[in-house]
């Protein structure tokens, strides 16, 4: 399953990426974050109340930052368990390309995800849709607070 | 007499499973009772690193907590083995009752948590942590042998390299072929779905030693064994077996899985009694699967049509462990029958049987019968397309003639009788197959693709001769016992070792009871699945009660006959040898002397007036019955299809069944199980598939995405028969029950493929889902723009 | 299930203090999704709101339109002589819900809070132009249906009632998913004079939609030919294991056909 969408933003590679490095973005861009910590450079523990319907499943877990390549990208991967109802993971390729004519930034992800146990066993039609949602939410709302913070 | 043999009496059981009063394993509650629910493994592969409990076992309500490293019994076992090519043995890896070190499949159990309920049981086992190193899945079949390694020193995932036939007669045949069919099918995996999921229920009694286990078992007294000798090693008469009202086991209900054997063996540690009850996705995920083969087929024709040599490749999926009879279904019940109702002189097949982090795979209804048949059914369709010969006409061609019998095939089996061309006549008379191009230029009309497609089968039910199964691998006997109790009042209780969940065994073995004894029906009751009660027995599969349980019933009736003759002789003052018994009277030949059966009865325990001296009171008899062959049921199944071609959609319209089963018991029972069967194999061929994805998650584990066969579904069927007597049991029948699965899947795909071959379609997968039929319509008319 | 506390108000201004007694409550209509939910422990509410009390099962004819109770079970629905008559499309989607089972205990109210992407329901709200009464406020349908599984509900309001406007001609026409029987696609095609409504469910990743190029195609000619020429994109359409999204845009566009009659 590969889902992939790009945002122009009206702004430098440089500010997208350190924005891409701040929890506070991360925090506030995943979908309904409770808990987000930073544990290393590279790893933050993160706890999500993930409501699908009548669902509705606290993953704890962490986000990781891999493929490293300033300010170019990352991998942002997300795992956590749901206790009984299983285990999720998504990982996002991240990638940034600056348009020096019109001073914009091309941010383009592609996304895979896992999910495990119930949530697999019983949920399957819904989990292509749920992951495209999710990703959108997460990028939605991380280009939102950039372009908001633009605002005079 | 209208309840003996051939009345389609009315099932005596059904009243109590349709006014919901049937008595199954998890209505049984016993005083003090506690619950086990089985933590399991949500990866499909991995390295256990460590479990902790400790706080499930301080929960609420938590009575003890195990895991694999607790356990100090084996694990369950494998019931058949078979040679590899190069002379070494099948690999039986170990199956323990709880993980060790690893975990296998989604729904590996890694421990129990037993509690006083079953809501605190549940509750506990999610305090259980258990941290997992994660290994790569292997789910694809084409490709398990390269995958990451399994178990401990497998090499290659590989569990057996098995063969059977004469390869270089049959690559001859090949070589020197006029044409060689070439054809890979996969045989999709499904999930049985009882509708009844499995349960146990434990006792230990600690006076005695001894154990009680209910469970949802087709074969008590094997559960008793299994868990006693192999497992447990403790005295078989320790452990008490009782399979009470069954509800359906389509096979998955054989073998002793860990679950009821850890409720066993905790009994004991807790005495207390424990039940487990699987839940829907517990059974989706734990039941034994069916099927998983992919064939590669070759056939040799001659100029004229004819086969000349077959040989088949076959790759079987079995799993994370060996199920118990896992190696038995691709090999003996598979590669034996590749011969099919064809006169085939030279037959090869190779089967690699492969363990993969998936379900064990195991018997399923028809049990690697259906894979050969359907492989060979469909090469056999596809054969007739290329030297453009009617499908029908290209399988009488290649029939093995009448007066063949017996027939020795080239793939070890030999048949002992058989009349093949009448049934595809009469199915092709039933199914009106001489206009079906009317109907097709019809249907076209409407803007309907309309196919008609064969199927001729034939299985090798009665299972088994146990010299036979022995030779070949197997670890049992495949005879079935009965004991034919005749109260003094001239009422009869059988007691079988076959074992009833869902075949009407108390209506058809009282029919064979009433026929011989001619007492009334409701004067006989049927005990069985109760390893107590019943003389060692070994349980219904592979369409055997009636063929081998059924004949020890009339064996045993033989040996009462023969006694109650010796009484009546004595009562009516004649020589046993003048005495002759009919319609449930005694009479001596060449006078008016009678007495009835029920007076021999009553004599036979009120020995007042009784030839004490020469013969014991009483009239009991018990008769174990090993057949000499298997039996050959065969018959063609036509099926007939309209496509949409706007949805894909396939709609049955019409389905002639014409089987031999040789002599029918009860015709309405054998009705109901042809429709059963027939409805399972379309399940199979258009709605199920247990589809895994890459991490090896099953996306199918509940109903809404796993399809059943419903009504709506399914046409009428027409049933009809013919009839060659089973040439070696005493009741000249062959078995049932397996039949309607084994054959109508290839006729259905046979169906739709013949209704897209007009755009070029030669090949459809089973299930053939309204979009995989929309698919390959969309692009043959891609090719056909092209 | 976990346990949690069962309540059962007689009104819907006790059902809505009873769910602000609770820290994470759940209204509970017919129970068909939330109760197998809950038994799969997937969700673990500290009390059920059981609304069934609550007095909304009626089902009126009030000229232009026809107000059906949010409790009113899919039965109900499908039996209505007044429903039957008016909008015979919307009986007929109610027959074709779930199973004998399911009709007897789902509700109306029930479907359309949860807008399940591959309900029924929600396409007929969406395509008779109905307005949702809560508690609160009424929503027309076009605001309604927010997402996939999300709705403009307020946690704490309550469905009443739905109000569906008579249309001149309408038809329901779905395909039903092989396993689940859930709409795989689900058309509703309404039509109020010259305007035509195509609403469209278990297809699309945000849920219900309507389809605008095949409402204009089917308001300058109502007939199933007119939609040859309609290219359904497949963008945005639910892909999973039974049907692809191209699979999806192909039974729209024939669902829709088999609509218009």
């Amino acid at each position: 399953m590969e889902i992939k969408d790009s945002y122009e933003l009206p702004l430098s590679k440089e500010r997208v990426w350190a924005a891409l490095n701040d929890e506070e973005f991360l925090k506030n861009s995943i979908p309904w974050c409770e808990k987000l910590e930073r544990r290393s450079e590279t790893e933050l523990a993160a706890e999500v109340k993930l409501k699908i319907g009548p669902m509705s499943t606290r993953f704890t877990g962490s986000i990781t930052l891999s493929d490293i390549d300033p300010p170019n990208g990352y991998t942002i991967t997300g795992s956590g368990k749901g206790g009984i109802a299983g285990a999720a993971s998504g990982s996002a390729k991240v990638k940034l390309v600056e348009d020096k004519d019109t001073s914009s930034t091309i941010l383009s992800y592609e996304v895979s995800a896992q999910v495990k146990g119930k949530i697999a066993q019983l949920g399957s039609r819904l989990i292509q849709s749920t992951a495209k949602k999710l990703s959108k939410n997460f990028f939605g709302s991380f280009v939102k607070q950039l372009e908001d913070m633009d605002k005079p | 007499m209208s309840e003996g043999i051939g009345a389609s009496v009315q099932r005596k059981e059904d009243k109590k499973f349709l006014t919901g009063k049937g008595r199954y394993t998890d209505d049984i509650n016993r005083a003090g009772q506690v619950y086990a629910h089985f933590v399991r493994s949500d990866i499909a592969h991995a390295n256990i690193k460590s479990i902790n409990t400790k706080v499930a076992a301080e929960a609420s309500g938590v009575v003890a907590v195990y895991t694999g490293e607790d356990i100090d019994v084996g694990g369950p076992i494998c019931g058949w083995v078979v040679p590899n090519r190069d002379g070494s043995a099948t690999h039986e890896p170990p199956h323990p009752l709880l993980a060790k070190g690893k975990v296998r499949f989604v729904g590996d159990a890694v421990a129990v948590v037993i509690a006083e309920s079953l809501q605190e049981a549940k509750s506990a086992s999610e305090l259980v942590e258990v941290d997992y190193d994660e290994l790569p899945a292997v789910v694809n079949l084409e490709t398990a042998s390269s995958g990451a390694e399994i178990h401990e020193g497998m090499a290659e995932n590989r569990y057996f390299d098995w063969e059977l036939g004469d390869e270089e007669a049959t690559d001859n045949a090949l070589n020197s072929a006029s044409r060689v069919v070439k054809l890979t099918v996969r045989n999709n995996r499904l999930v049985p779905n009882p509708m009844e999921p499995r349960s146990a229920l434990a006792e230990y009694d600690e006076l005695n030693d001894s154990y009680t286990l209910y469970t949802t078992s087709q074969s008590p007294h094997l559960t008793r064994l299994v868990l006693a000798a192999f497992m447990f090693q403790i005295p078989e008469s320790k452990i008490r077996v009782v399979a009470p009202d069954v509800g359906g086991g389509f096979g998955a209900k054989i073998y002793v899985y860990v679950e009821e054997a850890v409720c066993t063996w905790a009994s004991k540690k807790i005495k207390r009694p424990i039940k487990w009850t699987a839940d829907r996705t517990q059974a989706f995920l734990t039941d034994a699967h069916g099927r998983d083969h992919i064939n590669n087929i070759q056939l040799a024709l001659d100029s004229n049509n004819k086969i000349t040599g077959l040989r088949v490749d076959t790759l079987a999926n079995l799993g994370g462990y060996l199920s118990a009879f896992a190696v038995a279904v691709p090999t003996y019940l598979h590669g034996t029958l590749l011969s099919g109702l064809y006169d085939i002189p030279a037959i090869y097949t190779n089967v690699k049987g492969y363990a993969t982090t998936t379900t064990p795979v195991d018997a399923y209804r028809g049990a690697g019968r259906p894979e050969a048949t359907y492989l060979l059914e469909r090469v056999m369709d596809q054969a007739a397309r290329e030297v453009g010969m009617d499908q029908a006409e290209f399988r009488r061609l290649n029939f093995i003639p009448k007066d063949a019998f017996p027939y020795q095939t080239a793939v070890a089996l030999q048949y002992d009788i058989g009349d093949y061309e009448p049934a595809l006549d009469k199915a092709m008379e039933m199914i009106d197959y001489k206009n079906f191009e009317n109907r097709r230029s019809e249907a076209s009309k409407r803007g309907k693709y309309r196919g008609i497609g064969v199927s001729s089968y034939i299985e090798a039910c009665g299972i088994a001769p146990s010299a036979v199964a022995g030779a070949l691998g197997g670890r049992v006997g495949g005879w079935e016992s009965a004991s034919v109790r005749v109260d003094p009042t001239g009422t009869i209780t059988v007691t079988t070792g076959a074992h009833s969940h869902g075949q009407g065994h108390a209506t058809t073995f009282a029919q064979i009871v009433t026929e011989r004894l001619g007492v009334p029906n409701s004067s006989v009751e049927l005990v069985h699945g109760d390893s107590d009660r019943s003389p060692f027995g070994m349980g219904t599969y592979g369409s055997r009660s009636l063929a081998v349980g059924g004949v020890a019933i009339s064996k045993a009736i033989d040996k009462i006959v023969e006694k109650s003759k010796k009484i009546a002789a004595h009562l009516m003052e004649a020589s046993a040898d003048d005495v002759e018994f009919k319609d449930g009277k005694f009479t001596v030949a060449g006078t008016d002397k009678e007495t009835a059966f029920g007076d021999v009865a009553l004599a036979a325990y009120v020995p007042h007036n009784y030839p004490l001296e020469t013969l014991e009171p009483g009239l009991e008899e018990t008769a174990f019955y090993d057949p000499m062959n298997f039996t050959y049921p065969a018959g063609t199944h036509i099926a007939e299809v309209e496509v949409d071609p706007a949805t894909g959609v396939v709609e049955i319209v019409d389905w002639a069944a014409c089987d031999d089963f040789g002599n029918l018991i009860n015709p309405m029972i054998v009705e109901g199980q042809v429709h059963g069967g027939i409805a399972q194999g379309i399940g199979q061929a258009l709605l199920e598939n247990a589809h895994y994805d890459e991490n090896g998650q099953l996306l199918t584990a509940s109903y809404m995405d796993y399809c059943m066969p419903r009504a709506d579904d399914l046409p009428s069927f027409k049933v009809g028969y013919t009839n060659t007597p089973c040439t070696h049991n005493d009741l000249g029948v062959k078995g049932c029950g397996e039949a309607g699965a084994i054959a109508s899947p290839p006729a259905l795909i046979n169906a739709i493929i013949n209704a897209l071959s007009p755009l070029g379609v030669t090949d459809m997968s089973m299930p053939a889902t309204p979009q995989k039929v929309w698919k390959a319509i969309q692009d043959s008319q891609s090719v056909a723009a092209e | 299930m976990y346990s949690t506390k069962y309540m059962k108000p007689n009104s819907t201004s006790e059902a809505l203090d009873a769910i602000n007694s609770l820290g994470e409550g759940k209204f509970l209509a017919g129970g068909m999704t939330l109760i197998p939910t809950l038994k799969q422990r997937l969700a673990n509410p500290d009390g059920l709101v059981d609304i069934s009390g609550c007095d909304l099962d009626s089902i009126a004819d009030e000229g232009e339109t026809i107000k059906i109770g949010a409790m009113s079970r899919h039965v109900s629905v499908a039996e209505s002589a007044v429903v039957k008559k008016a909008i015979p499309a919307l009986a007929k989607l109610a027959e074709g819900i779930g199973d004998r089972q399911v009709r007897n205990r789902g509700t109306l109210g029930g479907s359309v809070a949860n807008n399940d992407p591959s309900a029924c329901y929600p396409s007929a709200v969406l395509a008779l132009k109905a307005n949702v009464h809560t508690n609160s406020r009424s929503i027309a349908a076009d605001d309604f249906f927010t997402g996939m599984f999300e709705t403009a509900l307020e946690e704490d309001e309550i469905i009443e009632s739905i109000s569906f406007l008579k249309p001149t001609k309408a038809n329901y026409v779905k395909f039903p998913n092989p396993a689940s029987r859930y709409a795989m696609v689900g058309v509703f095609v309404a039509q109020f004079g010259d305007e035509v409504r195509v609403a469209v469910t278990g297809a699309g990743e945000g849920g219900v939609f309507r389809h605008q190029e095949m409402e204009s195609v089917l308001s300058s000619n109502f007939s199933a030919d007119s939609l040859s020429s309609v290219n359904i994109v497949s963008d945005g359409l639910i892909s999973d294991l039974h049907a692809s999204a191209e699979y999806r845009a192909n039974l729209i566009k024939e669902m829709t056909k088999r609509a218009v009659v």
